[in-house]
């Protein structure tokens, strides 16, 4: 459960978020907003590459701001960015594996969590192929692979479905509605695509300029006029 | 929220798993003894195939193609631009040249003394300037190349002579004690090789392993790295001390080619020319250290010897780098792996249309 309050960031005279107060418990929640909304600035400030100004977030009770951002993923906050990250000189394998040398291991061998995780991703049959050879889908799992590695806690996915395909994006939903049953773990996703939005989340976040705009139950947020107003372009 | 484990599949084939994995690790172990193999190749073969003056100069190659594959490690595996190593082959060289004249100690520990001093000093040079990136990272080491050359030049090179510095007041000068079994030019020039084939190796070994791994994931982005866990300052260092021990090593190897060592040969120009030509020869393959050694050494001896001014190797080694950062970002090793490549899929197409 991820808990916000008067969570404020600013960048000389830009107030990037601005006294933002919410708590997300859903298992899979969503976080939308036009752009320059705010989003992938409280991604940044949840696992540490951003101070906020003041304010306070708390994680299943843990005081997040108190940690460094090493000590974030090793409390279990995971994130994948907006452009993927796949090492193209590693393997499938090596990439999730880099990732394992620096989180606190599940139980059970290494080998059986990595392969585990291949396998609810899919990548399983391709875990040797060099990252060079991997198109956008498959790298797009492995960066989902990279975040359920270890023990995750919560997971930040910043537009994991950005340029896929229908048929692409269908797959990646189930396998963001089958992530809390897998591994336990919070999703917050983060991405423009409302239909996979509505899809996967059944609690979203609305962000305009820095402020909540709405938090709630996602059909009710998506139905919202002010969302649909600065979000949807459909006036009120 | 706790780890939940999913119940009621029966989970992935580990043993297919564990043939891939063992299948990659093969591999990559075939890779590691064939480039050993290639590099003791060269080591038996040179001393046969060159004479005098070629012997001198591929060691001198040799021993700064170990210097080179620091450079390569810190480019190719982490995209940092150090400038300073042929200044950390100096203080190598410095360190192997006073305990042999010094304390007499066997030539493989002067070896090692001066690669593990080089990398403690690269470590703790590298520390405040590892918070530097590109450009800047690249001025500062410059600057501390050029610290290195103000230094050595009112220092010297230890020759024998006694004190803390062990300068020589006349004009005897100690040649440096090389091992007894390779005390002949051919000899040091193979035994030169094995120390460059040990040091690659290790280079080789970091890569497979977590330090590897991460310092690719810091390659691909810092933020990311983090993202992931890794602690970026502590593998850069570890990555900036290993560089270090090879430039050392290499600067322990060229004193004992030389038998000493001149502070005026150590500018930190030289540095930018070492990192120039990492980037020609190829800074993501291992040969590209030893093309790079062979480019410093050989191609303006190779000039002499058509009676060319070697500077004119410079003017050569601009084009080069423009083409290799233009056109051939692998350098050279990186175009012979392509041609080779090419030529494999050309003969593979020829067997399957016969």
């Amino acid at each position: 459960m991820i808990e916000m309050d008067k969570l404020c960031v600013q960048f000389g005279g830009v107030r990037a978020i601005d006294a933002l107060s919410a708590t997300l418990d859903a298992p899979v929640c969503g976080l939308i907003g036009p752009n320059g909304a705010g989003k992938t600035t409280l991604v940044n400030v949840l696992s540490g590459l951003v101070q906020p100004r003041s304010g306070t977030v708390r994680v299943d009770g843990s005081d997040l701001l108190k940690k460094s951002p090493l000590q974030r993923v090793r409390f279990g906050l995971r994130r994948s960015f907006q452009t993927e990250q796949v090492v193209e000189d590693l393997s499938v394998w090596d990439n999730l594996q880099a990732v394992l040398d620096h989180v606190p291991a599940g139980s059970g061998p290494r080998l059986e969590q990595l392969a585990r995780v291949l396998d609810y991703v899919g990548l399983l049959p391709v875990a040797t192929r060099m990252g060079l050879r991997l198109n956008l889908f498959e790298r797009r799992l492995v960066e989902i692979g990279k975040a359920l590695v270890g023990q995750p806690r919560l997971l930040l996915l910043d537009e994991p479905g950005a340029g896929l395909t229908e048929h692409e994006a269908a797959r990646l939903r189930e396998l963001l509605c089958g992530i809390p049953d897998f591994c336990g773990a919070q999703v917050l996703l983060i991405d423009h695509d409302v239909d996979l939005i509505a899809a996967t989340c059944s609690q979203t976040l609305v962000l305009d300029f820095g402020r909540r705009l709405a938090l709630g139950p996602t059909r009710e947020v998506l139905q919202d006029p002010a969302v649909q107003a600065a979000y949807l372009g459909v006036s009120e | 929220m706790s780890l939940v484990v999913s119940a009621g599949s029966s989970g992935p084939d580990l043993g297919a798993v564990r043939l891939a994995l063992a299948e990659m690790a093969a591999q990559r172990r075939r890779s590691l003894w064939l480039m050993l193999a290639l590099v003791l190749l060269l080591a038996a073969l040179l001393p046969w195939l060159a004479n005098a003056y070629w012997v001198k100069t591929l060691t001198s190659a040799l021993a700064l193609s170990t210097a080179v594959a620091g450079v390569a490690l810190l480019y190719g595996q982490l995209g940092l631009v150090s400038l300073c190593q042929y200044a950390l082959l100096g203080a190598g060289g410095w360190v192997a040249l006073r305990v042999s004249h010094g304390w007499h100690w066997p030539f493989e520990l002067c070896v090692l003394a001066g690669g593990l001093s080089a990398a403690l000093v690269g470590m703790l040079a590298g520390l405040p300037a590892l918070r530097l990136k590109g450009l800047y990272l690249a001025l500062v080491t410059l600057m501390m190349a050029g610290g290195f050359q103000v230094l050595i030049t009112a220092i010297g090179f230890p020759d024998g002579g006694p004190g803390w510095l062990g300068r020589m007041m006349g004009s005897e000068r100690l040649l440096m004690a090389r091992p007894g079994w390779a005390s002949g030019d051919g000899a040091y020039l193979a035994y030169s090789a094995a120390w460059l084939a040990a040091v690659l190796a290790l280079i080789e070994l970091h890569r497979r392993t977590r330090a590897g791994r991460s310092w690719a994931l810091i390659r691909r982005g810092e933020a990311a790295a983090l993202g992931a866990g890794v602690n970026v300052l502590l593998y850069q260092t570890w990555a900036f001390g290993l560089a270090g021990f090879c430039a050392g090593v290499g600067g322990a190897l060229l004193a004992g080619a030389v038998g000493q060592l001149d502070g005026r040969g150590f500018g930190a120009s030289d540095s930018v020319m070492v990192f120039a030509l990492t980037v020609v020869g190829g800074a993501y393959h291992w040969g590209g250290a030893l093309v790079a050694g062979l480019l410093l050494r050989a191609v303006p001896s190779l000039l002499t010897d058509w009676g060319v001014n070697g500077f004119v190797a410079q003017m050569v080694f601009g084009a080069a780098l423009l083409h290799a950062l233009i056109t051939a970002p692998g350098g050279v090793i990186g175009q012979i792996q392509n041609a080779l490549g090419a030529l494999g899929r050309w003969r593979l197409q020829r067997g399957g249309a016969t």
